[in-house]
């Protein structure tokens, strides 16, 4: 699964963005992948890699955070949740590899006693807490672009507009990143998603612009 | 030697294996089904649909077998790759359905099939190679997943698997509309099994559709039969009796050997 | 720190240990059967026209015959553009012949050429199947049949490419006496009427189009006989 995935923390919450592709090989098997998968109703995570192993993973610290959950009698906290993906992540690695895929994560979300909270899990499984974080194949395009617009104590609209931008940036250089830009917002209110289709996608400099979107009867 | 209880299979001889095709021996194949698989979402339900031939490398195996698989009486399953794999593996899911919906008495949801087999191929780690198209209506409404054979799955409006998965998927891309009316979303499922059928030599022969509703389920077996023989020979081949020399003959009475009892119809509880 | 290197070196890294290397294969096989029967006054020469590479079909109708003479053609299964260059050359071969023999090259002469030119390229060999058909200075039905390599015998009847497996058999059992040590001596080869040999051919093919993924489309069928060659076609299933 080329990719490019990001989650950015800003006054009151955090906000995580991904493109829509899945390929094998040259053919796009999914244009409308949704792959910000959520683990708790206040934590998420951004996934790259190998689809299927990504996948079970997610499924893995669902079911491990739902328990957790009804222990604590309240929800868990994004530190939580980002050590148990990245504990997977790390024990199972040499699994990972096999299947010819390895994982990238980005674990991103809200909690009563942090506020909003990104961790990144890169390829071997390491953890570290940051600011904002940039994943997947297309993520070597926007190194620059997010070093020099991110910017502490955004606010929201400022901030998704900074993770719509650094997307769609990404989708149009990378060949394994494209389609939509999905993007999800979490706060101390909770989440919101919003979903931008591939013909509304911000063009990037020297881009053709989209075809007119033809309306059937 | 204790050895561990455990079900799925055995990799003991993979080393053996491994060895031998190092030093050159040829594996017997198994029938890999080259095919167009494909469903979609309309209005009230899912279409799915599948070609109906199953190779063996470049021999057509069988020119009319059954690509669409039950999993539960609101759920079918399209399977591609190796013929044995999907058999198993959706008759597998389909046996622990339906012991769920014993012990529940609810009717079984698209989510639960699809979770039972990703879990069962990501286990296998993609060597149990079945690549399917899952689709169904429950309570929630109508589902289609696509599961690729490592385990990862997709939920779409409109699907397509197997070697005609490109033809399939141009016919759909080309004509797919949110909220079609039966008889469109089956003309249009029965061309992309088509295009896949004409142009990609692993699938052949005929159409099967699936229809499923919150009403029920149409299984439409042959939907289109495509092509008969092209040719009928003017100077057939007859074989005239006594062709074949009888070499020995022997004539068994089995009413000897086989007693019949007569009883009484039992009595079977219900409830 | 030069001390620890050569630990971490030992280490294979992950996607090492089987070291992967492009490889490109100047072959590829796209399909087809070629048939062709002799009779005694005739020889009934049948090509599929489908050309495929993999699952895919590239055309529906690409004729696998190269007819040379009015007593000569030659039909050849396998690589596309090894078929096409090899008939380039056999034609090339055949009007230089003309120009210095004055008259079309007879059938068994055709069939050694063929055999010497594939077997020029013993060691880069034309990835073809060929037959070699028409009729004799006698006037009766002749047809050769080769390896990729030049290796040829006459035959009665005989069969190359995808579906061989699958016709050889039949017309061995239409055409071959039980065996030729067989006492009272049968004739070796049974000779059939035109018309039924024809509709063998149909027969088979349409046989080998069921089974055979790479036999389907069209069949172009020549019927050589002492006055003309006669063409026909025959449609197979196209799935």
């Amino acid at each position: 699964m080329g990719t490019t995935i990001m989650a950015a923390s800003y006054d009151g919450g955090v906000v995580m963005g991904a493109d829509s592709r899945t390929s094998t090989g040259s053919y796009v098997a999914n244009r409308v992948t949704d792959k910000i998968t959520p683990l708790t109703d206040r934590v998420y995570i951004c996934r790259s890699g190998s689809a299927a192993d990504t996948q079970n993973l997610s499924r893995y610290v669902q079911w491990f955070l739902e328990q957790h959950g009804m222990e604590l009698g309240d929800d868990p906290e994004v530190k939580t949740a980002a050590k148990l993906a990245q504990t997977m992540a790390y024990q199972n690695k040499n699994l990972l590899q096999a299947s010819g895929g390895l994982a990238g994560l980005i674990v991103a979300g809200w909690d009563k006693h942090h506020g909003g909270s990104v961790f990144a899990i890169p390829l071997g499984g390491t953890l570290v807490k940051v600011p904002f974080s940039i994943g997947g194949s297309g993520s070597a395009y926007i190194n620059g672009l997010c070093d020099r617009l991110w910017r502490p104590n955004m606010s929201e609209e400022e901030c998704k507009a900074f993770v719509v931008k650094a997307v769609s940036h990404a989708m149009a250089r990378d060949g394994s990143s494209g389609g939509c830009i999905r993007t999800v917002v979490i706060s101390k209110d909770g989440i919101k998603r919003s979903f931008i289709p591939g013909d509304e996608v911000p063009v990037a400099a020297g881009e053709l612009p989209p075809p007119v979107r033809q309306v059937r009867a | 030697m204790e050895t561990a209880q455990q079900g799925g299979f055995s990799f003991d001889l993979c080393k053996r294996n491994e060895f031998f095709a190092a030093k050159g021996v040829q594996h017997p194949g198994f029938t890999k089904t080259g095919t167009t698989i494909a469903g979609l979402i309309f209005k009230d339900g899912v279409v799915l649909g599948a070609d109906t031939r199953s190779t063996a490398g470049s021999t057509v195996a069988d020119k009319n077998c059954e690509k669409i698989h039950f999993i539960a009486p609101n759920i079918y399953c399209c399977g591609a790759g190796t013929a044995a794999d999907t058999e198993n593996v959706t008759g597998m899911v389909a046996s622990q359905l339906e012991l769920h919906r014993y012990a529940t008495g609810t009717q079984s949801r698209v989510v639960t099939a699809m979770t039972l087999l990703k879990g069962h191929l990501f286990k296998y780690q993609g060597h149990v190679s079945a690549a399917l198209v899952l689709g169904g209506v429950d309570f929630r409404g109508p589902h289609l997943f696509t599961v690729y054979p490592h385990g990862s799955t997709d939920s779409l409006p409109f699907a397509t698997m197997g070697s005609g998965s490109l033809n399939a998927m141009a016919v759909f891309e080309a004509g797919f509309k949110d909220d079609m009316s039966r008889e469109e979303a089956m003309a249009l499922v029965a061309r992309a099994i088509r295009s896949g059928v004409m142009n990609d030599l692993g699938s052949g022969s005929n159409v099967d559709l699936c229809i499923i509703t919150k009403d029920g389920v149409e299984y439409l077996r042959n939907h289109e039969y495509l092509q008969t023989k092209t040719y009928e020979r003017q100077f057939p081949q007859k074989f005239a009796s006594g062709s074949v020399p009888v070499v020995r003959e022997r004539v068994y009475d089995i009413r000897r050997a086989v007693q019949v009892v007569e009883g009484e119809p039992m009595e079977m509880e219900v409830s | 720190m030069a001390a620890a290197l050569p630990v971490r070196a030992s280490v294979p890294a992950a996607g090492q240990a089987v070291k992967q290397h492009a490889t490109w294969s100047p072959y590829d096989d796209n399909g087809g059967t070629v048939v062709a029967v002799a009779g005694d006054d005739y020889c009934v020469v049948a090509a599929s026209t489908r050309m495929s590479t993999g699952y895919s079909i590239l055309t529906r109708n690409k004729s696998k015959i190269l007819q040379l003479n009015p007593k000569c053609v030659i039909a050849s299964a396998g690589m596309q553009a090894d078929q096409e260059t090899l008939h380039k050359v056999l034609h090339s071969r055949h009007v230089t012949y003309q120009f210095n023999h004055r008259k079309p090259m007879a059938c068994p002469a055709m069939a050694q050429l063929l055999s010497n030119t594939l077997y020029y390229k013993r060691f880069f060999p034309y990835y073809t199947f060929n037959l070699c058909a028409g009729l004799d200075d006698e006037g009766r039905g002749a047809v050769y049949t080769y390896d990729a390599i030049g290796s040829y015998e006459r035959v009665g009847y005989g069969c190359q490419g995808n579906g061989k497996e699958l016709v050889q058999p039949v017309l061995d059992n239409q055409l071959k006496a039980a065996s030729p040590l067989a006492l009272p001596p049968q004739q070796w080869l049974s000779s059939l009427p035109l018309e039924q040999a024809v509709d063998l051919v149909k027969g088979a093919f349409v046989s080998a189009g069921e089974r055979d993924i790479y036999t389907g489309d069209d069949v172009e069928i020549l019927i050589i006989t002492k006055d003309c060659i006669k063409t026909d076609r025959l449609e197979l299933k196209r799935d």
